[in-house]
């Protein structure tokens, strides 16, 4: 932890991540109490979702292989939350792509897609094979649970509302690019946030957005692609078809009440590929794409 | 700014950024508060009930067999309290040395148990003994508020000739941002030893039997402790502690060979010792966690008014090898000075002093332990299991001054070989 001006600052690693969270107080101890409970709770959050843990929450609903198990508050709000996503963006969204990630390499290299293991592992994706009854679930066998894509989006909002709890101060928490700001720095004016050219090699912001309160996330990752017969395609594989996006923005960046919000409603929209400014346009959201 | 405001488009289907916006509202409203998360690391994400139980192998080269299983149970109640209790048997049977010097020709001693043991010319004489041991020990933790915890415990273990009754309390409060613990505490012990025919006459043959009532000892031990987490990686720690023994401190089986002027051992005589021993040390720990890995340190400095001082070596560092699964080397190194009234013997004839004892352990004596434990989880079975070999080698002073004749030529002190073999499970739920 540290002091910089008028701003405590605790800086740690997380969800594969830099993450950060500035604190506007001049009462360092009270300021330092909840910065620690805030590192604590992002550890803790991904400690229970990580894939690569052992005594992870994903990793016991993954050995359960085929029968139910009952999940606990936490992770069935999460997976309501996932259920409802998946069902308003037409199946777009979807916490079971695992099987599907594997058949693909997105390092910039020319690659010859293995048409039948992608039909194959599409028997293995779609949250529609997943029997959830809260607060029991049955993950097929061989179907993958990530929570990868609003894990550290959830995060954000839950240090944020823990740092809320313990002190009465702006705050700002800034996990890898997503973000919440609590509300209004002391002297009235917004956070100022920067928003990366994704396609930039160095750190070169393109844009400056203003945030008050709210959350703010960002999908996509143009250094991420693969070529298939000449063709560049992104990243972002669509769970419907087994198949990378087309013409999809190179980021996507979403203003909302929250930042889980925030976070799922960019990663929808670029699932929209080419129509993904459309999309956002019609939910009435605050956004910005990069093409 | 190019940023996409919400312009009120008229025909707008917001259907999507609606339905999320409700159920990220109804998510974060269904969650435990906040507070609890907060605090995490006391009651709400920890399992309720844990278990832990260890089987261990102890074997000293030729001498004592220890087996020792323990189980311990913690039941963690909503309020943050907890209970647990520890059930442990030791079952030991092997020979300890006696005091005695070796005889130059065959000796026979009398044990404990009544048996008889030959020992060898030049071999260190033993008595045989079997005993098992039962105790019992319970914790009762209480946190008051979220800065300060209170752990009352108690403690009980029972032996053939030896029986242990305490008390102790612990009272730890966070301070400085959380960041930093004091810790004091303070027990109380009361043993009773009920030596086998009776308590012999000190300098004695050992056949003048002084009472054959049970002996007390009153033990009495406070300490303050201070711990600080400097940085997210790194924990220090120093603590300061006391024992005050008063009572009977003898070992009742223990002799002293009495030897002519060639060294050949004419007579032992029983050991006497004070009948109070104040103790104190300081210790020094640090524990660093690297990105995956952890280091732990620590030193001890004890002293006591028998003019016992030691110094003890700690290192052990825990190797992550993913999936919850690890090795952790470890490295002991321990030397300790005698005690002021420690002698090798008596020769013939000389003035007997106020105390004396030729008990190896408050003789000369460097230990050096070196082990392994590994930990590991098997697949589709929950808990922790651990396994862990440690090799002990004890050296000390082989030719004390002053000794007489053919002792000269004898190892009075033979280096000793220690092996043990722990086997550990755990599990919570």
């Amino acid at each position: 932890m540290t002091r910089e001006g008028a701003l405590l600052v605790a800086r740690f690693m997380a969800m594969a991540s830099p993450c950060e969270v500035l604190l506007e107080t001049r009462d360092d101890a009270a300021g330092e109490r909840a910065l620690l409970a805030a590192a604590q709770e992002a550890t803790r959050i991904e400690h229970k979702y990580s894939r690569y843990r052992s005594d992870s929450v994903t990793n016991a609903v993954q050995q359960t292989s085929g029968t139910d198990v009952e999940v606990d508050e936490e992770t069935s709000g999460l997976l309501d939350f996932a259920a409802q996503a998946h069902d308003v963006s037409g199946g777009r969204f979807d916490l079971t792509t695992g099987a599907l990630r594997r058949c693909w390499t997105f390092d910039g290299r020319q690659v010859t897609p293995d048409v039948d293991a992608i039909r194959d592992a599409l028997t293995h994706v779609g949250w529609s094979r997943v029997q959830w009854r809260r607060p029991r679930l049955t993950l097929p066998a061989g179907m993958e649970l990530d929570f990868g894509g609003i894990g550290k989006e959830y995060a954000v909002d839950r240090v944020a509302a823990i740092m809320t709890a313990h002190v009465a101060a702006p705050c700002l928490v800034n996990f890898g690019g997503d973000l919440f700001a609590s509300g209004p720095r002391g002297d009235g004016v917004p956070w100022s946030i920067g928003i990366e050219d994704p396609g930039a090699p160095t750190c070169i912001l393109t844009q400056e957005l203003a945030l008050t309160r709210g959350g703010v996330a960002t999908s996509g990752d143009a250094r991420r692609f693969a070529m298939v017969e000449g063709r560049r395609l992104g990243h972002v594989l669509d769970p419907r078809t087994g198949w990378p996006v087309t013409g999809a923005p190179r980021s996507v960046t979403v203003v909302a009440a929250t930042c889980l919000e925030a976070g799922t409603l960019a990663t929808i929209a670029l699932l929209h590929g080419s129509g993904a400014r459309e999309f956002l346009q019609a939910q009435a959201a605050t956004f910005t794409l990069l093409d | 700014m190019q940023l996409s405001e919400p312009t009120t488009a008229a025909a707008a289907d917001t259907r999507v950024a609606r339905r999320l916006r409700t159920a990220a509202a109804v998510l974060f409203a269904s969650l435990p508060a906040i507070a609890r998360a907060a605090d995490s690391g006391t009651a709400s994400d920890a399992p309720a009930n844990q278990l832990d139980f260890s089987g261990l192998l102890y074997g000293e080269a030729s001498r004592v067999a220890v087996i020792e299983p323990i189980a311990k149970l913690t039941h963690r109640f909503a309020n943050g309290q907890s209970l647990s209790g520890q059930l442990g048997i030791d079952g030991i049977t092997g020979a300890s040395p006696t005091g005695a010097l070796p005889s130059g020709k065959v000796t026979t001693v009398t044990s404990a148990s009544g048996n008889v043991t030959t020992s060898a010319a030049d071999q260190i004489p033993t008595t045989k003994f079997n005993d098992i041991r039962a105790s019992f020990d319970a914790d009762y933790a209480v946190p008051v508020g979220t800065l300060f915890k209170s752990t009352l415990g108690g403690h009980f273990s029972r032996e053939k000739d030896y029986q242990s009754t305490g008390a102790n309390a612990q009272f730890a409060l966070d301070v400085l941002q959380r960041l930093s613990t004091i810790t004091v505490g303070g027990g109380f012990n009361h043993d009773t030893s009920f030596p086998t025919g009776g308590t012999h006459a000190p300098f004695t043959d050992g056949t003048t039997v002084l009472t054959t009532d049970p002996q007390g000892k009153d033990v009495t031990t406070w300490m303050v402790g201070l711990s600080r987490v400097v940085t997210r990686r790194l924990l220090v720690g120093a603590n300061v502690s006391g024992t005050n023994e008063k009572g009977y401190l003898t070992e009742p089986y223990k002799v002293l060979s009495v030897v002519d002027t060639d060294g050949y051992p004419v007579s032992t005589l029983t050991e006497k010792r004070p009948d109070t021993r104040t103790r104190k040390s300081v210790l020094g720990s640090a524990v660093y966690h690297l990105a995956d890995d952890v280091l732990y340190l620590s030193y001890r400095r004890y002293w006591d008014d028998w003019d016992i001082r030691s110094h003890t070596i700690d290192v052990r560092y825990r190797h992550e090898l993913g999936a919850d699964t690890w090795w952790e080397p470890h490295v002991r190194y321990y030397a300790q000075s005698e005690a002021r009234f420690h002698t090798w013997g008596f020769a013939q004839g000389a003035a007997l002093p106020q105390y004396a004892t030729s008990d190896y352990r408050l003789g000369k004596l460097n230990t050096l332990t070196l082990g392994l434990m590994y930990g590991f989880h098997l697949l589709d079975y929950p808990g922790t299991f651990t396994i862990r070999g440690e090799y002990m080698s004890q050296f000390g002073e082989t030719h004390p001054e002053g000794a007489v004749g053919v002792q000269k030529s004898y190892s009075l002190m033979p280096g000793l070989s220690i092996g043990s073999l722990t086997a550990g499970y755990s599990i919570g739920w």
